[in-house]
């Protein structure tokens, strides 16, 4: 089953009504992610402080001290940049049927809700840079709804991402007029 | 088809340098600020810099605008220096509200504002035209008889019989329940603060002592009491009796305000959809869109149900231009309105029915949510209540008054005890109802609200759980609707158990799935 559950590149799979994870790859992605962005945002105060302890304006005792602060926090952060995308993703589920979506989500909030294809205004399939390295994308699906305007699904297979938006997208003739 | 291009009224450019001016406004404050107050005495001056150009603008203005009927849009067109051609197709049009003020009644005109669900601002801004133009404007974007000879039919629904009138005592009652004036007694002592409109010398120079001697000689002696200045007992009394006098100034002003505001409410059938007229200033006429009501609420506060009385309110939701481009999010926005803002309970039931054949309240069997409930409520408040027991121990104790911290034991209990109550009886009047069409969702113990959205209304459905929730194998399910404001009481039912919350789950999910939204 776990086996299964890895390789979700099949479509017929991924329509069938059965709950499937995301891509797994995603986990990757967002760790690289995270620690990109963990690192970019620590590196700022290490600099600031550096500087202030180069030009003297902060003794030696008190910018070891700082380091060492500073090192814990980045140790933490990077830490749960490391477990989060995982735990995500071990709570992710989506699940899509003939006439709608479900998604079933959140490690300590969590939320299941269900998408029919009949609200569905338009979608949207995404890509950012890390992802399209993994050939991974993101499936956006906008109802008329308020809190639920838009659901995003992240981490699908690029291909999966694109079938699953056709199928949901509606098949009415246009409403524009 | 496609008719002449229609102008604005010609009275239509002092409306227009109104508002441009009302728009300057800080800028004419910064000038005069930065001109150190020299610009306040210069009258001429001010106007030959903001009013007259103004005028000159609004003057072109009114030349240029004009909008006229095609077979499913009004098409506007605007500018000065960049022409704009606005088409808003019919569809989208959900409201036309006309805005009067006595100065528009003066000339016959009004401002009309014809409003998509797309975003705050109006669509279009017709400021201003005749009332026969306004006629024209509501016939063709709202649809009703766009076909010819729909002048009689027009007539005879203007005086058909409302579906509503308030009268003004109904108002004053209004006035009464809500706390609206608080606002303006607000509003008033900081502009008083701000202004320093009351003479400061004239309060200061009283003789408060010899006022206050005075009125204790003429006390009896059973009263003398009062004015003990030993016992503080005046002071309370004094304390109670500003308290009730601002009571009572606070519903003064709420009645003044709901008689300006909503003098005359009636709604009237017209066509499918509703009209809602009111007001004395500004006099409002604006069209709730039956069939795009996605939600409707009945509230009662204490007050309200003293009086046997209740408010509806509804919230109406429009399309988006999904059109406008890539990645334009497709949420709407909300409207909430006042479908009645007092009614008696009785009608009220009636009311919704006779708008939304599909909802009726009456009869409806209510489900209750968990029992169990009320335990995590006041664990919730016990959780709050804590800290504030310490805090209020450490004061006491620290505080140079006789009162021994220990006192503050005293809170847990009965704020428990009362907690305890208040969450039993809230649960137990909180509760949710399955019908063919639609689902209910009542709360509420003081004040209580019920809320019903038809299944083609709910847009996706969802369960949560909270960390707490999953311990205790509860959850909520909650509905989501286009044009849900922040704010108002919607279908979210708290604490159900798991079992029921996707039982409830999974059939407004088929109820849903086999239904067409439409707009």
């Amino acid at each position: 089953m776990g086996d299964r559950e890895q390789k979700t590149g099949d479509f017929d799979q991924a329509e069938d009504g059965e709950q499937h994870p995301v891509d797994r790859r995603t986990v990757k992605v967002a760790r690289i992610i995270g620690f990109s962005v963990v690192l970019l945002i620590s590196i700022v105060p290490l600099i600031l402080f550096t500087i202030g302890w180069a030009v003297g304006g902060i003794p030696g005792p008190v910018y070891l001290a700082i380091l060492g602060i500073w090192l814990l926090l980045l140790a933490s952060s990077l830490l749960l940049a490391y477990r989060w995308p995982a735990a995500r993703h071990r709570h992710l589920r989506y699940l899509v049927e003939e006439d709608g979506l479900c998604i079933r989500r959140g490690v300590f909030w969590r939320t299941v809700i269900w998408i029919p294809i009949t609200r569905v205004q338009h979608t949207d399939v995404s890509q950012g840079p890390v992802q399209r390295k993994f050939g991974l994308g993101t499936l956006t699906v906008h109802t008329a709804g308020t809190a639920g305007a838009s659901i995003a699904l992240v981490g699908l297979e690029h291909g999966i991402a694109s079938r699953l938006s056709d199928h949901l997208r509606p098949a009415r003739a246009t409403d524009a007029n | 088809m496609q008719t002449e291009a229609r102008r604005l009224h010609r009275w239509s450019w002092p409306f227009i340098a109104a508002d441009t001016i009302r728009a300057l406004i800080l800028p004419i404050v910064g000038a005069v600020f930065a001109s150190g107050g020299v610009l306040l005495s210069r009258l001429d001056l001010l106007s030959v810099l903001f009013v007259v150009p103004a005028c000159v603008y609004a003057f072109i203005r009114q030349r240029v605008y004009n909008y006229r009927f095609t077979e499913n849009e009004l098409v506007v067109r605007d500018g000065l220096l960049t022409r704009n051609v606005r088409h808003v197709s019919y569809e989208r049009i959900h409201n036309v509200a006309l805005v009067r003020n006595p100065i528009h009644r003066m000339l016959g005109v009004a401002t009309a504002r014809v409003e998509t669900a797309a975003g705050g601002k109006p669509e279009a801004l017709l400021r201003v035209i005749s009332l026969e133009a306004a006629e024209e404007l509501r016939r063709y974007t709202l649809g009703e008889e766009r076909t010819a000879a729909s002048t009689d039919s027009a007539e005879t629904t203007g005086e058909a019989t409302p579906t509503l009138q308030v009268p003004d005592r109904e108002l004053v009652r209004l006035g009464l329940i809500s706390n609206r004036g608080f606002l303006v007694v607000a509003a008033v002592l900081g502009a008083a603060s701000q202004g320093q409109w009351w003479d400061q010398d004239w309060f200061t120079e009283q003789d408060w002592p010899g006022i206050f001697a005075n009125v204790q000689a003429r006390t009896p002696g059973w009263a003398s009491w009062l004015f003990d200045s030993q016992t503080g007992v005046s002071k309370v009394f004094l304390g109670l009796g500003v308290l009730l006098l601002l009571l009572v100034v606070i519903r003064v002003f709420s009645m003044a305000w709901y008689l300006v505001r909503y003098r005359g409410f009636t709604l009237h059938q017209q066509g499918e959809d509703l009209r809602a007229d009111y007001g004395l200033w500004p006099a409002v006429s604006s069209v709730i869109p039956a069939h795009r009501i996605q939600l409707v609420t009945i509230s009662a506060s204490l007050l309200h149900r003293w009086f046997r009385r209740a408010s509806i309110d509804v919230e109406t939701a429009g399309a988006t231009d999904s059109d406008s481009g890539l990645g334009a999010a497709s949420g709407t926005a909300s409207t909430r309105q006042w479908l009645a803002p007092i009614i008696e309970i009785e009608r009220a039931h009636e009311l919704v029915r006779k708008m939304l054949p599909e909802v009726d309240l009456d009869g409806l069997e209510w489900k209750p949510i968990e029992a169990r409930a009320a335990r995590r409520i006041v664990n919730r408040i016990a959780i709050a209540v804590t800290p504030i027991t310490l805090a209020i121990a450490a004061l006491f104790a620290l505080a140079p008054i006789p009162v021994s911290g220990w006192h503050a034991l005293w809170l847990p209990p009965v704020v428990l005890t009362t907690a305890w109550m208040a969450a039993r009886q809230w649960v137990r009047r909180t509760g949710y109802s399955l019908s063919e069409c639609a689902i209910y969702f009542r709360s509420g113990w003081i004040g209580r609200q019920v809320t019903a959205v038809r299944f083609v209304n709910i847009q996706t459905v969802s369960m949560n759980q909270s960390p707490f929730d999953h311990r205790k194998r509860m959850a909520s399910v909650a509905v989501d609707t286009a044009g849900a404001g922040s704010t108002g009481h919607r279908i979210q039912i708290p604490f159900l158990n798991v079992e029921v919350a996707e039982d409830i789950l999974s059939r407004l999910y088929e109820e849903t799935r086999r239904t067409e939204f439409r707009w």
